[in-house]
């Protein structure tokens, strides 16, 4: 039977690897701490993105700690905070910074023990501005991945100098009809158009809201684009030749990815200025296991869980020298992995209820016209 | 309805078995690709299984599907085999009633039977996580049973079961050894649909469980970012097991047949 | 056999409390003031007047109904005929065919549509032929399913006797298959055409990103916007419509039945 056969080689190779795993993967040079003695709890509950960690970071804490990690996934900030609601208590989340700054809002958070963190040190400086945003002591959260939104473009077809002229209204060009992937999220589509037209993308303004409707609206009748999510990484890494775009808004540490295997592509972020974002870790009033939870975040700061993690996923690290080693290293030649930082027309978003309500409807209309 | 299958009826099956499995032999393909590329297949390579087969979540995930989904099928399909008899035989004002109700899992996005149900267990103080979830899968299962076995009965003879009482059969007699039987049917394909809306629902697990519980479809909805191919090997795993199960069920009974003959001979 | 109606209250009790209370806290909220994530108590009409104000949501839920009536109309014209030719089948490659039509659905969703993706992007396929793909995929086992159980095990001798009585094939099926087999693609409307209007996941992912769709919507204004109110009342204006249509379908249903009593 040769499915079977299949199957028990697969069995075997997968032992194979857990195996090799244990011998190989070098365990950090802490050594090692019984959680429950230590900390009187040895389980945790982790709620992250998908596909937004190392293979080897859970593993290598739990052996550390002889702790249990439970490890969740989330594909979205929202259905994060909806399932807060619902009373399931995480020791640790990663949110995104406008979602940080709500559930600090609502008061939702504890404050971080300091004195756990002894590799505060590490962080990239550029990260722990941007943090400070929200949480200017960053007393209730630490950064784990930033980045920034920007084009990813077919190099053969746009050229560079093109994108320096016109930045975001490229998208008004007729040239490109049918060519164009728009992340479908009204956060992330208003936020081009806002920057488009020269206004921050915090605005609460009515007629600059109405304007950034008006522009995405010429956009959708102009180049009449592909609305979509998560999907872009791969269509714009693995082009179909029926369906190839030449354009695409993403996420830096996406474009990192996408660049890291499709030559033909560049990234680039207009001059107006764009979203720069972080996802930072913090721990919830309800943690069951805050003490641990603590020394899961000063153990993700360590270089080799901070390389894992961006080697891994292809987001910047918030970790300087893992930032710095990966740029000149793996994504050597990658500007996406090295967002840009401190430039005064960039903004990060901020959490604005009203804003969210205003928008969600223009969105629905934009993409019916 | 046995007869014999037309050649063009044959022609029909051969169809809609190809247009069914088109994408689960692409979906098999890709598992063994070598890259991650969807589109084009670089070369055989096992590291997918691997990778899925040292991933913990995922090892979890698929015993968390499996045991919800068999504890969801068997408690919705005797409770809703036993309600749909007993619907059956009920005035017709209840019958109306329950078979609207039955429409709102249904009829509702996942999303807001999902909210409902938080809002609920929340509300009673709940704490969610498995038990949770099996009950919300066995509250959204249940109708499909009912749904499923309601035309079986409709077409049965009400005869039948009063002649059962009439030759002495005990109600749970005539139950059992004649109603049943009579509408097996129906009753196998409500468990089938029971197991196969619980084992591939997403948004009203996501919502209905706790930390560290996650089912496959929960796995997958995070995991799909970016081409991942490991997502294929756990769907083409489960094609393998079906499959393997398939070929026992029809082929050890014929094996078991020749012996037999054998053995007379 | 009146006994046996006892059978019913359990499960009266247990959809009182798991799907009745659940879907009266929705109802509240669709009536109430907005109150992020909180149920407020004031009374109010007006997220209906929203709904209805601008010609945007009912288009929506109108585009809908369509792919969802379009979706049913090709399951039933598909998984008739496809039912009847299992049920003619032997019985134990009856057993095989209902097992070989179920197994996709225990494939993830999303991985299924993402393997159609994957295949329709061989040819230059419209936008709408590869979301009706997508659709008739997920939702073709149900009404098979359906069908095939109100064919199997209609007495055969019913058929042997229409052919005494001198019927010829064709009018065998009209009069005594069809009619026979009706209750079972009832069922399989209510199973296919319920979930297809609210579904909105295949489409996106197959349509190009340009469907918007009422699932959608509900599920944006849940979780994207964190309006639940007005989610709530979204998903209620799209129950009453599609229980008035299917009080329709049922009416027919018991025409049907009458017809072969």
């Amino acid at each position: 039977m040769k499915t079977e056969k299949i199957l028990k080689s697969a069995v075997a190779a997968a032992a194979a690897i857990t195996l090799t795993g244990c011998g190989s993967s070098s365990t950090p040079q802490t050594e090692t701490i019984d959680a429950q003695t230590e900390f009187g709890c040895s389980t945790i509950n982790i709620y992250n993105w998908g596909e937004y960690m190392g293979e080897d970071v859970i593993p290598n804490f739990e052996k550390t700690y002889n702790a249990k990690v439970n490890y969740d996934m989330f594909d979205s900030n929202e259905n994060m905070y909806t399932r807060l609601l619902g009373g399931s208590s995480y020791d640790l989340l990663v949110p995104s910074d406008y979602m940080i700054e709500r559930l600090l809002k609502e008061d939702l958070l504890q404050p971080l023990d300091k004195e756990a963190l002894t590799n505060l040190g590490n962080l990239d400086p550029e990260a722990v501005e941007m943090q400070k945003v929200y949480d200017p002591d960053l007393a209730y959260s630490v950064p784990y991945f930033r980045g920034s939104v920007g084009f990813v473009y077919n190099k053969n077809n746009i050229s560079e100098a093109e994108l320096e002229e016109k930045g975001w209204n490229i998208l008004l060009d007729e040239k490109l009809d049918n060519k164009v992937f728009m992340y479908d999220s009204q956060r992330d589509a208003f936020m081009v158009a806002f920057k488009a037209l020269g206004y921050s993308m915090n605005t609460d303004n009515e007629e600059e809201i109405e304007a950034a409707y008006e522009w995405l609206r010429k956009v959708h009748q102009t180049v009449h684009p592909a609305y979509v999510t998560d999907e872009v990484i791969d269509a714009m890494a693995y082009p179909n030749p029926n369906e190839a775009k030449d354009i695409a808004v993403v996420y830096s540490g996406d474009a990192a990815y996408i660049l890291s295997i499709n030559e033909d592509m560049g990234y680039f972020e207009p001059k107006q200025g764009t979203n720069i974002w972080s996802d930072g870790m913090v721990i919830p009033k309800n943690a069951g296991c805050p003490a641990l939870a603590n020394e899961f975040i000063n153990f993700v700061l360590e270089y080799d869980s901070s390389y894992d993690n961006s080697i891994t996923v292809g987001y910047t690290s918030t970790n300087l020298q893992v930032k710095e080693d990966i740029a000149n290293g793996e994504y050597a030649g990658i500007n996406a992995y090295l967002p840009r930082s401190g430039y005064d027309k960039d903004e990060v978003f901020r959490y604005n209820d009203v804003l969210v309500q205003k928008l969600s409807e223009r969105w629905t209309k934009v993409k019916l016209d | 309805m046995e007869q014999k299958t037309k050649l063009h009826e044959k022609l029909v099956l051969l169809l809609v078995m190809l247009f069914f499995y088109l994408p689960i032999i692409y979906v098999v393909i890709f598992s063994f690709n070598s890259s991650k590329s969807l589109s084009s297949f670089t070369g055989f390579s096992l590291q997918w299984y691997e990778k899925m087969f040292a991933n913990r979540t995922i090892m979890e995930s698929i015993w968390y599907t499996v045991s919800c989904a068999v504890i969801a099928t068997v408690v919705s399909t005797i409770v809703g085999t036993v309600t749909a008899i007993g619907l059956s035989k009920s005035n017709k004002a209840l019958r109306e009633a329950i078979n609207q109700v039955n429409n709102l899992p249904m009829l509702n996005p996942d999303i807001v039977t999902a909210i409902g149900f938080m809002l609920f267990f929340t509300s009673l103080r709940i704490k969610t996580g498995f038990t949770t979830m099996v009950l919300a899968h066995i509250a959204f299962c249940i109708p499909y049973v009912i749904l499923s076995v309601m035309p079986k009965l409709r077409t049965l003879d009400p005869n039948l079961a009063e002649a059962a009482l009439d030759l002495g059969c005990t109600p749970l007699q005539a139950l059992v050894k004649v109603i049943i039987p009579q509408i097996m049917p129906g009753i196998i394909s409500g468990a089938l649909i029971a197991f196969s809306m619980s084992f591939d629902d997403f948004v009203i697990s996501l919502f209905t469980t706790g930390p560290g519980v996650n089912n496959i479809s929960i796995y997958v909805y995070a995991n799909v970012k970016r081409v991942n191919p490991t997502i294929n090997a756990l769907s083409a795993i489960i094609v393998y097991v079906i499959t393997i199960v398939l070929i026992l069920v029809n082929v050890v009974p014929l094996i078991r047949e020749r012996k037999m003959k054998k053995n007379e001979n | 056999m009146k006994s046996f109606s006892k059978m019913v209250y359990p499960y009266v009790v247990w959809a009182a409390v798991m799907i009745v209370v659940p879907m009266l806290m929705l109802v509240l909220y669709a009536f109430t003031v907005k109150g992020n994530s909180v149920l407020t108590f004031q009374f109010t009409f007006d997220n209906f007047i929203r709904f209805f104000s601008d010609p945007v949501f009912p288009g929506v839920l109108w585009r809908s109904l369509k792919l969802a009536v379009i979706t049913t109309l090709i399951c039933i014209a598909v998984g008739y005929p496809t039912a009847y030719a299992m049920a003619k089948l032997k019985p134990n490659s009856q057993a095989v065919a209902v097992l070989l039509i179920t197994l996709p659905m225990w494939i993830n969703m999303l991985v299924r549509t993402y393997a159609w993706r994957g295949i329709l992007s061989f040819g230059s396929f419209s936008g709408e032929f590869k979301v009706y793909v997508g659709m008739v995929y997920n939702f073709l086992p149900f009404m098979i399913l359906q069908i095939y159980t109100s064919l199997s095990k209609i007495d055969p001798s019913l058929i042997t006797a229409a052919h005494d009585l001198g019927a010829d094939n064709t009018q065998t099926f009209r009069r005594v298959i069809l009619p026979l087999s009706l209750p079972g693609v009832v069922s399989g409307i209510t199973l296919v055409f319920l979930p297809a209007v609210s579904s909105f996941f295949i489409p996106k992912l197959l349509g190009g990103g340009q469907y918007v769709l009422i699932g959608n919507l509900i599920e944006d204004y849940f979780i994207s916007t964190g309006d639940w109110n007005f989610g709530s009342a979204i998903s209620l204006i799209m129950a009453v419509i599609i229980l008035i249509s299917m009080y329709v379908t049922r009416r027919l249903d018991r025409y049907t039945a009458q017809e072969d009593e």
